[in-house]
């Protein structure tokens, strides 16, 4: 069996791929970089496959965590490996919608489903998870129940800062003049969909476009910037562990390969 | 003393330039002016008598900065005032300081006020470098001349200054000899020890500084291709890609570092801080002050000097093509006008031509690298020269 491993910064999931190349399991614990996450999330996805850890052969990290993850065979980006998870599990994608905890990525691929050129959000929440954590705070509920309570919107309530920070202070003071907080959550969905459509243009987006990591399971976030990027935004499957996903099949390649 | 000893004593020359400008003052007696970027009349100071030192910021806590410089100016241009206000330039006699960019305009200005203490010699280069603009470039420099003078309180003579132009040429062809030298043993010299190397030459007198360079330049070509044998600097490894680097400076250091690990091996280089210094040689006819202005009118593709021809694209294409290299890397300092508003011309002409291009924001004073990790691993594995990834431990 192959392993693939993603520590992000906010969560870290795992993956296991059998020796026919089957995805055989997939986990995902909320905790991400600097914490013990990674093992929590490898050992359930070992245990929903039924495996143990000495069954691994090949194990490939990946994520914000992976060059400090010891237990690795080898080490490669989020951007490689969310292409790979994708090309394993879909087919037809031509750009990537990465948006996690601490970085948005858009990456394009190539018709054989290889990375061609990717761009990376700069060092700032706009646009990326945190963004919607700082939202959610704001309107006192959870980050996954934000999709919900947008989709009950009749208005989008603009949030014209950029930066996180700023734009809490402005989402505070449109709630204090009366603003719906289903209409805020629209608004702070519309300025994400923004900021990773324009994310998106530096690569050039072209169809299909595949959304994953753990905003794609936000739908209302996944229709604002499908609305944004005038193409429908699919949602990969396992789209928060995907670049597990990719990392296992790695695994399964480089062991192949290395016989 | 050995070309590897060399290498070893410039890089610790240009890890600690505080050290290495007090160090220089000490052992020549010469006074010490500094010198902003991008470029100053460096051959005006040489001749009076005293050492140019290269002021290109460096990393250190902003605290005094903000006063005048805020977070969205050039780290560079802070630092500089930073360590201005702490005293840190304390070894120095005055500073000159140009005025290329809207930031170092301000600190033009700026300096006097915040820094009394350290004498600041204002130099304006011309945007236009046709016949009107080196007419004016060789009065203006006549103008700093005088002011020189005023400050280290000497005369100094037609004959000081043209054997400060011949110093300083012999010194740019010492350079361009050793980049070549590298673009052809890139596994020899890493990326960081290329960059310290180049670095030093402001830390150095040049007379001096271009004789070790030519050691470096002869050992390295007398080094076996295939030789294993390490030392400071110097170490055979494998590389998968050949980069060219262009923007303002290479630095934080720690990029290079990355960029080693991902087996990127620097080839060449378009960079303010390094090439860009050098790369033109100077005309061969003309008094000191035509010569010194001709340089200027001879450089082209540089951000900082008004191109109307837009000549940085086709530049990087022929050193790409030049050196054999599969990448142009650019190292774009935040907040660098100049720079940014070239960047999407030239990258536009190298992906026209099939030149992949890495561009890298950088700050100086940048304490994660995680980000920057990313982005250089996914090139790296994107070209294709890395399939297998990095092994545990960050090791390739």
């Amino acid at each position: 069996m192959f392993a693939g491993i993603d520590i992000g910064s906010s969560s870290s999931k795992a993956a296991i791929i059998g020796d026919d190349g089957r995805l055989l399991s997939v986990s995902v614990h909320n905790q991400g970089a600097g914490t013990d996450g990674h093992r929590q999330a490898l050992e359930r996805a070992l245990a929903l496959a039924g495996a143990e850890r000495s069954d691994i052969r090949f194990l490939v990290a990946t994520g914000y965590g992976r060059m400090r993850y010891e237990g690795a065979d080898r080490q490669l980006t989020e951007i490689s490996c969310h292409a790979k998870g994708v090309a394993w599990l879909t087919s037809g994608a031509r750009t990537i919608i990465d948006v996690g905890g601490q970085d948005s990525k858009a990456i394009k691929l190539d018709a054989a489903g290889n990375v061609a050129n990717f761009a990376m959000n700069e060092k700032c929440a706009a646009g990326t998870g945190r963004f919607l954590e700082v939202m959610a705070r704001v309107l006192d509920c959870r980050v996954d129940e934000l999709s919900e309570i947008a989709a009950a919107s009749v208005k989008e309530v603009p949030i014209s800062s950029v930066c996180a920070v700023f734009a809490e202070s402005e989402v505070i003071s449109r709630l204090s003049s009366g603003e719906r907080p289903e209409d805020v959550a629209r608004g702070a969905h519309v300025s994400i969909a923004r900021r990773i459509a324009g994310l998106a243009g530096r690569i050039g987006c072209q169809p299909e476009i595949v959304m994953t990591g753990g905003v794609a399971l936000n739908g209302d976030a996944v229709a604002c910037l499908s609305k944004e990027l005038g193409h429908e935004v699919l949602v990969a499957p396992h789209a928060q562990a995907i670049g597990a996903v990719g990392a296992a099949a790695f695994a399964w390649e480089m062991a192949r390969a290395a016989k | 003393m050995s070309y590897r000893e060399t290498v070893t004593k410039l890089r610790e020359r240009a890890l600690d330039p505080a050290k290495s400008a007090a160090a220089l003052t000490r052992e020549t007696g010469k006074p010490l002016i500094g010198c902003f970027p991008v470029y100053a009349p460096e051959e005006i100071i040489y001749a009076a008598g005293a050492l140019p030192v290269g002021m290109w910021g460096g990393k250190t806590e902003l605290k005094l900065a903000d006063r005048y410089l805020q977070s969205f100016c050039c780290s560079v241009m802070r630092a500089n005032l930073e360590l201005g206000l702490k005293g840190s330039y304390g070894a120095l006699r005055g500073v000159v300081i140009p005025t290329f960019c809207d930031s170092l305009k301000c600190v033009c200005e700026n300096w006097k006020t915040a820094v009394p203490q350290l004498p600041a010699l204002p130099i304006v280069y011309p945007q236009n470098r046709s016949a009107a603009g080196t007419l004016y470039m060789k009065d203006e420099l006549a103008r700093f001349k005088g002011e020189a003078e005023k400050l280290l309180r000497v005369n100094i003579s037609e004959e000081a200054l043209m054997a400060a132009w011949e110093t300083y040429e012999d010194c740019r062809a010492a350079q361009r000899g050793f980049v070549a030298a590298v673009a052809r043993h890139a596994g020899a010299i890493d990326a960081e020890t290329r960059h310290l190397i180049l670095k030093a030459a402001y830390f150095s007198d040049r007379a001096e500084y271009a004789r070790l360079l030519r050691v470096i330049t002869e050992g390295l070509a007398s080094e076996a291709e295939d030789s294993t044998e390490a030392s400071p600097g110097i170490r055979r490894r494998a590389y998968g890609i050949k980069a060219v680097l262009t923007g303002y400076m290479s630095e934080p250091a720690e990029i290079l570092r990355i960029l080693d690990e991902n087996g990127v091996a620097v080839v060449g280089d378009d960079l303010a801080h390094a090439s860009r210094q050098f790369r033109v040689a100077g005309r061969r006819e003309g008094c000191f002050w035509e010569l010194m202005a001709g340089r200027m009118a001879d450089q082209s593709g540089c951000a900082f000097l008004y191109d109307p021809n837009k000549s940085r694209g086709r530049n990087l294409l022929h050193m790409v093509r030049e050196a054999d290299a599969d990448a142009v890397i650019v190292f774009m300092m935040k907040f660098c006008d100049p720079e940014e508003f070239d960047y999407p011309i030239y990258r536009k002409e190298l992906e026209a031509a099939g030149v992949p291009v890495l561009c890298l924001e950088v700050d100086q004073q940048t304490d994660s690298f995680e980000q920057i990790r990313t982005r250089v691993q996914s090139f790296a594995e994107t070209l294709g020269t890395a399939p297998l990834g990095v092994r545990a431990g960050g090791k390739a």
